[in-house]
């Protein structure tokens, strides 16, 4: 009838207003931020961070640049590590990420082939300046292994188990190459 | 208890007689006059003031969230933030409005919505003034708030400003016919156009409200009054979303807060015109009689805030046919059925009144329901 | 008391003097809509004549009906009528300043006369208390004949107004 569906309509909102006095826990849905945080789903990405295993000398990227290369708006810088012969070790030296500039797509993680980098679950991440407090450096962006398998729990189960099925160790187990002895590549004898 | 109800008749007397050892006649009848300005104008803004914060803890609470809580306990203090931020933003005037029209058109808006505070009973024996025409001076003071809305959009020299003002002005003037007719039962019951004898006619449980032609009165009343202070669901002048801000959008800073200072002051008189001649003003059996006001006023101002939380807008045309068609024919058939109320003797009156009611409800219900749509059929190619 | 005395006319001065200003600003402005504020000032002012002739039904009323209904509609026929950007005109002409000297003497005259003559006041009509409840008896007793012409010309302007505003079909 005429007028009905008025009468209606407020009793909802007012079953609702004394609901928020009387269980709150139903009747009111806000998180109250800063105090109380939103728990973030497992798979949400936010900023990129290394994985290290033991000791934060223990870390699984190579410096293989692939991470640099595919990174669409290139956020990514790496310099090699060298020692003192200037040959190549396997380490990075510099790892710089840009956070002005990262997109959060994910695809660093999803092209590493060694497991070293992985996307992070923290979102407060803001600074007062913007071109000297966001970039992130190498040390900052180490992670231990723990620090994954507690955000990730199913991804790091996956990925370990991958990796303990192909056997691949990780940089402590492997030896490092032989150093080549100072002379030059062996010479054919002259005969 | 019996102490705490003249008690601010008490202090005014008690200022009076004090300053009258020292001081000639005249200026005590002035500082009379004074005090009670001074007591409106504290009452006034601080009322609308927290009447914002009501309004959003209320709200907010019906959406299933909490209103402001950050500043302040309970958000208390968030009014007087909003007070800050509305003081220290810049002024922008557009550069070819009307200078005169566009700065005294927040000013004329705040004038009546200050003035009718003057002539509400706020408890016994404390109505600033007197008048014996009180009730229509509540009434003719409210039209000029039409004028300053007219102003408002005019001086804005902004098309959508104009737009919003002629809407308001055209609502505005609509619905103060249903309004002043609703009231009109009221005058035949009481005799007189005093809003203090009209409180005073209502004592001992008599409320005008437990009548036929005083419920759907109050109804209307109510509905007239909310549509004449532009609020949800009648808020199509100002409608945010609809018409950008309608007749203030080209206010910003301390302008725009007299204009939302009006419109709420407007919600607290018109909430408390309906409770003196309706609900029987300050008459209520143990509390102090201006705690029985502000009780029932504040409830009103509470039915209001729930309409805000639950209507939607109204169209413009639907605006229109609910004043015209309905609200007016309504009130005027209310005044006969009033006036039947008044003749009859004690016991018939009642039957012969609600009857008649019922009888004028179902008349004007269905004359004003539109005929339902017919069922569409479709015709698809095969 | 004497002093109130003194206020409550200085006050009535006040108004008047207002409401003349106002009346002189209604023919001389230039912008259009600044006069019509003008008029709103000056039935302002007749309304607070009316008060301090304890006349107060008349000024609630004088309000409601001619500031709030009367002058909304010379509001909506000015903005519906005129450009909201309408090049403003000048209110006087050349001969201006001759019209004003007639009217000074026609003023002289006039006022001189109004001064020089001596008002009789009835003593009944002074004493008599007029108020809503005497003007609403009034109506329907004496004076139902007028009020029922008035309605029948109000119902005529009504249809009036709404045959006129019709669409042709």
């Amino acid at each position: 009838m005429f007028g009905f569906g008025v009468l209606k309509g407020m009793s909802v909102t007012l079953w609702y207003f004394i609901l928020s006095y009387i269980y709150p826990k139903k009747g009111i849905t806000t998180v109250q931020y800063p105090e109380q945080k939103k728990e973030v789903q497992e798979r949400f990405r936010n900023f990129p961070f290394l994985v290290y295993e033991g000791t934060p000398d223990n870390m699984r990227c190579v410096a293989c640049d692939i991470c640099a290369k595919e990174c669409p708006p290139k956020c990514i810088y790496i310099i090699p590590e060298k020692d003192e012969q200037g040959r190549i070790q396997k380490k990075p030296a510099t790892f710089d990420i840009d956070f002005a500039i990262c997109m959060n797509c994910g695809i660093c993680e999803e092209v590493c082939p060694f497991d070293a980098i992985f996307m992070d679950h923290d979102y407060e991440l803001s600074e007062y300046d913007r071109l000297s407090d966001l970039m992130y450096q190498r040390d900052d962006l180490l992670k231990p292994l723990e620090h994954f398998a507690k955000i990730r729990p199913t991804d790091c189960a996956v990925i370990e188990e991958k990796r303990a099925a192909k056997g691949v160790k990780g940089r402590a187990q492997t030896p490092p190459p032989a150093a080549p002895s100072s002379a030059g590549p062996a010479q054919p004898p002259v005969t | 208890m019996e102490y705490s109800d003249p008690i601010f008749v008490v202090i005014k007397k008690g200022i009076l007689h004090f300053l009258h050892g020292f001081l000639p006649e005249w200026t005590v009848v002035i500082i009379s006059i004074m005090l009670s300005i001074t007591a409106i104008a504290i009452f006034g803004p601080v009322t609308m003031m927290y009447l914002t914060w009501l309004e959003r803890k209320v709200v907010g609470r019906m959406q299933n969230r909490w209103g402001p809580n950050r500043v302040g306990i309970f958000g208390l203090l968030q009014p007087i933030a909003d007070g800050i931020k509305m003081l220290t933003k810049e002024d922008i005037v557009p550069q070819d409005a009307d200078k005169v029209t566009h700065f005294l058109a927040p000013v004329m808006v705040v004038i009546p919505a200050l003035l009718v505070f003057s002539v509400i009973p706020f408890g016994r024996g404390m109505t600033a003034v007197n008048l014996n025409v009180g009730l229509l001076f509540f009434l003719a003071i409210s039209t000029l708030t039409t004028i300053a809305i007219f102003m408002g959009s005019w001086g804005s020299r902004n098309k959508f400003s104009l737009l919003g003002g002629m809407r308001a002005v055209a609502q505005m003037v609509s619905y103060e016919i249903p309004m002043v007719m609703s009231v009109v039962p009221v005058i035949l019951a009481t005799g007189t156009l005093s809003t203090v004898s009209i409180v005073e006619a209502q004592l001992g449980g008599k409320w005008f409200i437990f009548t036929p032609w005083g419920f759907f009165a109050a109804i209307v009343f109510f509905l007239c009054g909310v549509a004449e202070v532009n609020r949800t669901p009648f808020d199509l002048p100002e409608g945010e979303s609809e018409i950008i801000a309608g007749f203030h959008t080209e206010y910003s800073g301390m302008k725009f807060a007299l204009f939302y200072m009006a419109e709420f002051m407007s919600a607290f008189a018109i909430s408390g015109l309906t409770v003196t001649l309706f609900l029987g003003g300050w008459g209520g059996p143990v509390l102090p009689s201006w705690a029985w006001f502000l009780l029932k006023t504040y409830a009103l101002i509470f039915i209001m805030i729930w309409f805000r939380g639950t209507l939607p807008r109204f169209r413009v045309d639907q605006l229109m046919g609910f004043a015209w068609k309905l609200l007016l024919p309504f009130t005027l058939l209310n005044i006969f059925v009033a006036a039947l109320w008044q003749i009859l003797p004690s016991p018939k009156n009642l039957l012969v009144s609600g009857i008649a009611e019922a009888v004028i409800l179902v008349i004007v219900f269905f004359a004003s329901r539109k005929d339902s749509p017919t069922k569409r059929t479709y015709i698809f190619a095969d | 008391m004497d002093v109130l005395h003194c206020l409550a006319r200085f006050g009535f001065i006040a108004a008047t003097l207002v409401t003349l200003a106002a009346a002189v600003m209604v023919v001389s402005l230039r912008n259009i809509f600044h006069c019509a504020l003008a008029l709103i000032l000056v039935l302002l002012g007749v309304a607070a004549t009316y008060i301090s002739l304890k006349a107060e039904f008349f000024a609630v009323i004088q309000i409601l009906l001619y500031v709030g209904a009367i002058m909304t509609l010379v509001i909506f026929a000015i903005m519906l009528t005129s450009k909201i950007a309408d090049t403003t005109v000048p209110q006087t002409n050349r001969q201006s300043l001759v019209s004003f000297a007639i009217l000074a003497m026609f003023d002289v005259f006039f006022i001189g006369s109004v001064i020089k003559t001596s008002w009789k006041v009835n003593a009944v009509t002074m004493a008599a208390n007029v108020d809503a409840k005497v003007l609403g008896m009034a109506f329907m007793n004496e004076y139902v004949f007028p009020f029922e012409i008035i309605s029948v010309v109000l119902i005529v302007a009504l249809v009036g107004a709404i045959i006129l505003g019709r669409s042709d079909q």
